[in-house]
């Protein structure tokens, strides 16, 4: 497991004050929203999207495409974040 | 006067008419044609009657009766035939039942009638309909009567002999007619002891009841025989006399309003009555915590209670004024004559406190006049079913429901109470000789269910009455079945008074009470226009309601049950229900949150099976299960964000769940290092039991082979949980003495009792096992209180 997949795994529990569940808990390749079939998936809502698209711009210094179709293919998991928010910062 | 005469002569000879006739024809010689004369002159007499009656109908009916009575004299005088002349009485029968059995068609009766004109007040009083109901059946009974005396003397005319028409027409009948006045005498007597002796509250006087009549009573193990009498009873002498005396005491006084607070509902009554009567407002208060106290109680108000009160030495024990020691007492001379009497209802003033279920109690103003017309009420529908019983409470006379139906309406009505409330459901048993009226509520009749197998076997089936909140219909079932009556439930709140009823058995409909007129509020809230309430557009409560044509409703949940999570509504108890669905639920309780975002937050007790379910599972995948089987049903942003799963759901004092209990238990983010199993939370005190796991951090570095909870995080957890949910100020000023007795171990669940005195800003706490044996640790703290924590410190009071 990377280092920047733990730290966006820290900023999802912390920004959305998730309780019960640890960086740990958060499957990598499983959806950030809602659930796929295998039941995998933290089952965020479209309110805690919101909070934690200012979470990640915050924390990673990196900007969203006001796209909606875009965002919410970098959004699909934590490593197609991961993988948005290596391309793109700028630090 | 010469109408008076004429009408003295007329009805004279009508009433003597068998016997003259029959003498005249028998020994005076007189012929059936100068007989007729007489029959004539009568017809001619009810003639004038007929030109003076005023009524269209009264006409009709006097104008065929005078029709034929003439038919009747002319027949006989012209066939000079007796067998006419004999037909008179038949004719005043025809008429009589005409005339009571038009009264039948067109109410008012005509016993009513005459009723109503002998006592001006019938048409006002609560029993009128009982009383028109039996005025109707005397009106049917004399129909009948008039029916068989007709047939009987249209017999005599035909068949018997002169002497026997005579004898019947002119004795008997009149003999018939006088027993029946005097069996209807009887009966209404009767009929009377079994209704309600009703005196309007401010209408009451010195003679208003027999001296000796039974007031109050008292069935405590305390209550001695003395000399035959026992010892708590109290009657209309005593009443009356102690209400004197209190008035004389608040007279003598500028205090006003005054406090009251008396656990003897005898010494409340009695405190309240002289209060009403001698024009000072009562501000009846069942909490009586001193910091409570404190906070309504201004310089000149007086303070008059039942049992010695610590804070205030200002308060009046209301024994003390009876016995004449109060300070500047009412010298005996000076006591004399009694005071007491009428007053005005409309002036007089008092203030109630809400219970405070959904949120802090609220001072409510009341006009007496308010609950004088819902007495009124209350008597018009329930009235019959009291007469000769005794009334026994469970609920505190402090709240308006247990204030009308325990202390006003017995004084009301002459049904003697009892001074002190039933507590325990096995208290029962002991009055299961009495008739009894018993005021209760949903919380006692839960334990009396639960708590009793057997039927406690009343000699009479008591009259059960129910409110506070909605009784479950398999509760009220089961008290039906212990005490053979289905409790009638009242609907109604501190604001509106009584406003509906209804015993579940006939289905979970309200009927209103007949003066409360419903309609719904655009918020869909139920809205309420009666007698007892003041504002002139009624009074919107918070409930939810279907209302139907004819006025009754049915509720469905109270409207802050509904809220709106980021935008979205959504029903809690829809939520609660679902979760329920799931089979593996005791009991839960949904609440919104709001912090950063809007959401939901679930305390649920798991059942047996819900346990068994997720023996081992960790708490993650029991949230997720839930969440799952919600997603079902209901959109993900109103599904719960946050889960507590406890032992048992925190109960206030009095048995209610209070949302902000459970907001407040989420207000202490979870932790993998403790778990709150259980709390309560009182005004002042909180008791969690807790369980530190052996996987939590705090057990970490000490001793590894041998884990134990360190000082410094008993001090810090106590520090914790006193701020989030006694609303303890933030900075410790200063550690008293602590012990640590014995060591709290991993995996082993705790007690902690933690008390926070405002004013001293003290906290104490102490940690044992959950059997309360063993002491691991206690100790106090003081905390660093501004000014403006100790004013808002009452926040939390109860």
């Amino acid at each position: 497991m990377s280092d920047l997949n733990t730290r966006i795994k820290e900023v999802i529990i912390e920004s959305l004050e998730l309780e019960d569940i640890t960086p740990a808990d958060i499957v990598d390749s499983a959806p950030i929203f809602g659930k796929n079939a295998a039941g995998e998936g933290l089952g965020l809502d479209s309110i805690d999207a919101l909070e934690l698209g200012i979470a990640i711009k915050e924390n990673f210094g990196v900007t969203f495409s006001t796209v909606k179709e875009e965002t919410k293919k970098h959004f699909a998991s934590v490593n197609a974040l991961a993988d948005y928010i290596s391309a793109n910062s700028k630090g | 006067m010469k109408q008076m005469a004429g009408k003295i002569f007329f009805t004279a000879i009508s009433v003597l008419y068998p016997v003259i006739v029959y003498c005249g024809y028998r020994y005076w010689g007189l012929s059936p044609r100068r007989l007729s004369l007489m029959l004539l002159a009568l017809a001619f007499y009810h003639f004038l009657n007929f030109t003076r009656s005023k009524s269209q109908v009264e006409r009709g009916r006097t104008g065929i009766f005078v029709v034929l009575v003439l038919v009747c004299a002319l027949v006989a005088f012209f066939a000079d035939n007796i067998l006419f002349v004999k037909f008179y009485p038949v004719l005043v029968n025809l008429s009589l039942l005409s005339f009571f059995g038009f009264t039948l068609w067109k109410p008012p009766s005509f016993a009513f009638r005459m009723a109503s004109l002998h006592d001006k007040s019938l048409e006002k009083s609560p029993s009128f309909k009982a009383v028109e109901r039996y005025c109707r059946n005397v009106t049917v009974g004399w129909c009948i009567f008039f029916i068989v005396n007709g047939s009987i003397a249209t017999f005599t005319v035909f068949v018997g002999s002169d002497k026997i028409w005579s004898l019947y027409n002119g004795l008997i009948s009149y003999i018939l007619i006088g027993l029946i006045f005097m069996v209807e005498y009887l009966v209404r007597k009767m009929v009377q002891s079994k209704m309600q002796s009703y005196v309007p509250v401010c209408d009451l006087e010195l003679d208003s009841r027999p001296n000796g009549a039974l007031v109050s009573f008292d069935a405590g193990a305390d209550a001695a025989n003395v000399g035959g009498a026992v010892a708590g009873n109290r009657t209309w002498g005593d009443f009356v006399s102690d209400v004197s005396k209190v008035r004389y005491y608040l007279e003598a006084r500028e205090n006003t309003p005054w406090i009251l607070h008396c656990e003897d509902s005898y010494f409340f009554t009695v405190a309240l009555i002289a209060m009403l009567q001698s024009g000072r407002k009562a501000l009846v208060t069942a909490n009586r915590q001193e910091a409570f106290i404190k906070e309504i109680k201004k310089p000149e108000y007086g303070f008059l209670t039942d049992e010695p009160f610590a804070g205030d030495d200002s308060a009046t024990m209301i024994q003390d004024v009876l016995a004449g020691t109060a300070s500047g007492e009412c010298v005996e001379e000076k006591c004399a004559p009694l005071k007491f009497g009428k007053f005005d209802k409309s002036k007089a003033e008092m203030v109630m406190y809400t219970s405070g279920t959904t949120g802090e109690p609220k001072a409510v103003y009341k006009l007496f006049l308010q609950f004088e017309n819902e007495l009124f009420e209350l008597v018009k529908v329930f009235g019959n079913d009291w007469v000769n019983r005794k009334v026994y409470s469970t609920v505190n006379h402090h709240h308006i429901y247990g204030l009308l139906f325990t202390a006003l309406l017995p004084i009301a009505t002459g049904l003697p109470f009892r001074r002190h409330r039933i507590d325990f459901p096995t208290e029962l048993a002991n009055i299961a000789g009495e008739t009894a009226v018993i005021a209760s509520s949903p919380a006692f009749l839960k334990r009396l269910s639960a708590e009793t197998d057997k039927a406690i076997g009343f000699k009479c089936p008591p009259i059960i009455y129910s409110s506070g909140g909605p009784l479950p219909e398999d509760v009220a079932r089961k008290a039906s079945e212990l005490t053979g009556y289905w409790p009638m439930e009242i609907y109604g709140s501190t604001e509106t008074g009584g406003i509906a009823y209804r015993q579940s058995k006939n289905g979970p409909v309200w009927k209103p009470f007949e003066v409360c007129k419903m309609c719904l509020a655009e918020n869909g809230c139920l809205n309420i226009k009666s007698s007892y309430i003041l504002e002139a557009d009624g009074f919107t409560t918070g409930d939810l309601a279907d209302l139907y044509d004819d006025g009754r409703f049915l509720l469905k949940g109270r409207s802050d049950s509904i809220v709106k999570i980021e935008e979205k509504r959504i029903s809690l108890p829809e939520v609660e229900n679902r979760l329920k669905q799931t089979g593996l639920v005791q009991d839960v309780r949904v609440v919104p949150m709001v912090g950063k975002r809007q959401y939901l937050a679930a305390a649920i007790v798991l059942n047996d099976a819900g346990r068994e379910k997720f023996a081992g599972a960790p708490k993650l995948a029991v949230n997720n299960f839930f969440h799952d089987y919600l997603l079902k049903f209901i959109e993900n942003t109103v599904s719960p964000k946050k889960w507590r799963y406890l032992e048992e759901l925190p109960q206030n004092t009095e048995g209610k769940i209070r949302m902000r209990d459970i907001q407040a238990l989420f207000g202490l983010a979870e932790s993998p290092n403790f778990k709150i199993l259980k709390f309560r939370r009182e005004p002042g005190v909180l008791t969690a039991k807790i369980l530190f796991p052996a996987t939590s951090d705090y057990f970490d570095g000490h001793f590894p082979e041998f884990k134990l909870l360190p000082a410094v995080v008993q001090v810090d957890m106590v520090l914790r949980l006193a701020r989030n949910f006694l609303d303890v100020p933030k900075d410790l000023s200063k550690m008293n003495r602590t012990r640590f007795a014995n060591p709290i171990l991993p995996d082993v669940p705790v007690m902690v009792k933690i008390s926070y005195d405002a004013d001293a800003g003290k906290v104490t706490f102490a940690f044992t096992s959950v059997d309360g044996e063993t002491s691991f640790s206690n100790g106090s703290m003081i905390m660093q209180t501004s000014v403006a924590t100790v004013a808002g410190a009452g926040e939390n009071r109860e």
